[in-house]
């Protein structure tokens, strides 16, 4: 990074309003949310009827749009943590953007789970009347730990930050500024504070391991406990959590890209960002290519006559064109783009990265729903409409909308928030003065 | 124009052929019935009908046939058991009425009749059947051998018939356990009768250790399918653990095993000590801010 005032450091990376295009953007969203609070409104007072959820496929996009919120806020822990623990020093810049994603993503992972529901008002009955043994008890304690660990992983590294937006009162406005007040004046840039907050940090990066491993891991639980084909496995968890470290990654560079272009960062959020990010990307697509191929090459060397059905619908049957484009779009592809120094540059990162993520969404679409089409049972004197699965209207805006929700969050964070430590930036330029 | 009339004539062949050729017949599918008697445990007795059809070059069970029993040859109202309709599997069966005893105690040979009605994809089909009466009776001897014999009735009078084979098993999960290595037994010229070594020492019986011994003629083409049931104290008394209040991992609520309870809690336990220890950091990062 080159040589950076640090009055220019903090003129540059101090959040800024919204131009028309951020306007647009953010009324696009929320319009978008809107549409899917409609469509929720309906299924409330419809009942889940309103789906296209049947007695077969029970989970449809809803859990497909769970697992995908479970998967991307994972790269807070990957980028965070275990890039901070191994001193990984380019990281800095994107680790906000990573804990961001994650806190959003995992956010409206709860949320879409209520969603899901066709009793909300019974989810008490969870705490009060869950088994110990099922890992959907599991996941409500895994994912409510995890978030809680996410806004602290957020929030200690924002104190000296804090101090610094709340220095540009007339900049702020009135309820900015009482906003920063009430969350951080008290940090007085004292030695003992950051010793506190390093330490705090430290302690979060390690705790924040093994939660993350877990949420993913229960959450591939809740398939791969049950006797079914497609999710009959012992592959599972680490399948689960390879392929969330790699749509994580993915979500990361288009963030970095759409950071860097809007805000202007690219002196913070350089090509070496890039470079690297994308290199990430390629092992993380390539050990995730590496347990598909276990997961599908496997049964289909078996082909018992249950697995049969469900994996020739997706190799050549009903899935077979989202199957390839999945698995094209997630892997092959990105990893072809990004392999060349050529493909990590910014613009062809932010397309390989928009690859990964939708190819990922889908992939997720077809752990789910597959399976649930495909019983062990003979699917025998049901209405047409129960052997196939597309979701309705409200199905795709709920789903949007909860899409449309994690992109509102992190864009109000970055309105309010610097997106890159401003503090963290400084110190980083100042030793890199020094050597 | 005797030249045209017979390009006419041959072009009306031709536009005509096709369609004799090609047009669907009407014919119905031919309905076969196959017909059974039981008797069951000297106690009651049953008809039982298949409907099956060749279709498409293979025999197909046929569901929903409406089928109609009659005792005697003749298919009348007066001779009318019962009727019934074809399941998935193509089978139907009524219990005979205790009305049908007068016809019943009449001769000591048998006739039924079974009539399908028509359908339209099947013409009207029926089947008939005879038998000879008889039944077999299933008894202990010498401590665990079983004595089975088999009788019919001949001119009025009981006989024993020699020459059939039976099987004698234990009642099992609606099947027929064979009692020792041997398959089946052929009735002795004297009594009808056979004998067969209890040989399952390990046999699980009820509480009492009660087990059931069967007897049983299947398929025979005199005297139909003919069952005895003799119940002994022959097996282990069975008692029934249940394991509905253990705790496993896929026991009821609150009955999860014990290192998963100390597993998990001492998880959650930890890591929420470590994140109320952190939001005490933070109380004591905002006292030293204030100091």
């Amino acid at each position: 990074m080159e040589k950076l005032a640090e009055n220019k450091i903090i003129e540059d990376l101090l959040p800024q309003k919204f131009g028309k295009k951020g306007q647009m953007w953010v009324i696009s969203l929320l319009a978008i949310c809107a549409l899917g609070f409609y469509a929720y409104c309906r299924q409330l007072y419809f009942g889940l009827e309103v789906t296209a959820l049947r007695d077969y496929v029970s989970w449809g996009i809803y859990i497909s749009n769970f697992v995908f919120f479970v998967a991307i806020s994972l790269v807070g822990s990957l980028i965070t943590a275990v890039l901070r623990l191994t001193n990984v020093q380019w990281s800095t810049p994107l680790t906000r953007i990573a804990e961001i994603i994650a806190v959003s993503a995992i956010a409206f992972a709860g949320l879409i789970i209520i969603v899901d529901m066709g009793r909300p008002d019974r989810f008490y009955n969870l705490f009060t009347h869950g088994r110990l043994q099922s890992p959907i008890i599991w996941d409500v304690i895994v994912i409510t730990t995890y978030l809680v660990i996410s806004l602290l992983l957020l929030y200690f590294p924002l104190l000296p930050d804090l101090k610094i937006m709340i220095s540009f009162k007339e900049r702020n406005g009135k309820w900015l500024q009482k906003f920063y007040e009430l969350i951080g004046s008290f940090w007085k840039n004292k030695p003992e504070q950051f010793k506190i907050t390093n330490k705090a940090i430290n302690i979060l990066s390690i705790t924040i391991i093994p939660v993350a491993f877990a949420i993913h891991t229960v959450t591939s639980w809740l398939f791969a406990t049950t006797y079914r084909p497609g999710w009959d496995s012992t592959n599972f968890g680490a399948y689960f959590i390879s392929g969330a470290f790699l749509v994580g990654s993915g979500a990361v560079l288009i963030a970095m890209y759409i950071f860097r272009t809007q805000y202007k960062l690219e002196q913070y959020i350089t090509e070496h960002h890039f470079d690297k990010m994308g290199k990430v990307v390629v092992l993380l697509a390539l050990i995730y290519l590496y347990f598909n191929i276990n997961e599908f090459l496997v049964p289909a060397f078996k082909m018992k006559k249950s697995e049969e059905e469900h994996l020739m619908g997706l190799f050549t049957g009903e899935f077979s064109s989202i199957f390839w484009f999945a698995i094209s779009a997630s892997m092959f592809l990105p990893i072809f783009i990004l392999i060349f120094k050529k493909g990590r540059r910014p613009k062809w990162a932010f397309i390989a990265g928009i690859l990964v993520v939708v190819g990922s969404w889908f992939k997720r679409y077809l752990i789910v729903t597959p399976t649930l089409l495909h019983p062990f049972l003979p699917m025998y004197d049901v209405p047409k409409n129960y052997l196939h699965y597309f979701p309705s209207w409200e199905e795709w805006s709920i789903a949007g909308g909860s899409l449309a929700g994690v992109l509102l969050v992190i864009t109000f964070f970055a309105r309010i928030f610097p997106i890159i430590p401003i503090h963290e930036t400084i110190i980083e330029t100042d030793s890199h003065e020094k050597v | 124009m005797k030249k045209y009339k017979y390009i006419l004539l041959l072009l009306f062949t031709l536009l005509l052929a096709p369609n004799i050729l090609l047009a669907k017949t009407d014919e119905k599918n031919i309905l076969a019935l196959t017909l059974k008697y039981y008797n069951d445990n000297n106690i009651s007795h049953h008809l039982w009908v298949n409907a099956k059809s060749k279709i498409d070059g293979k025999f197909q069970q046929i569901p929903n046939i409406s089928v109609s029993f009659y005792i005697t040859n003749y298919a009348d109202k007066t001779n009318l058991l019962g009727k019934a309709v074809t399941n998935e599997k193509g089978e139907a069966m009524i219990v005979m009425p205790p009305n049908a005893k007068a016809e019943w105690l009449k001769s000591p040979n048998q006739n039924f009749i079974v009539v399908a009605n028509e359908t339209k994809q099947f013409d009207a089909a029926k089947t008939e059947l005879a038998i000879t009466k008889a039944k077999i009776k299933i008894d202990t001897i010498n401590g665990k051998v079983i004595n089975v014999n088999l009788i019919a009735l001949i001119d009025s009078i009981w006989k024993p018939i020699s020459g059939v084979e039976v099987i004698i098993g234990v009642k099992r999960l609606g099947g027929i356990l064979n009692v020792n290595e041997t398959q089946t037994y052929t009735t002795d010229s004297v009594f009808g009768g056979v004998t067969a070594e209890f040989k399952l020492d390990r046999i699980p019986g009820d509480k009492q250790g009660n087990i059931i011994l069967i007897a049983s003629l299947v398929d025979n083409e005199t005297y139909g399918n003919l069952t005895a049931e003799l119940k002994v104290p022959w097996g282990i008394n069975l008692v029934y653990v249940s394991n509905f209040d253990h705790r496993s991992l896929f026991a009821r609520r609150g009955y999860s095993p014990i290192w998963l309870e100390l597993l998990a809690y001492i998880i959650v336990v930890v890591v929420w000590v470590i994140i109320f220890y952190l939001l005490l950091q933070i109380k004591r990062i905002k006292k030293l801010g204030i100091e």
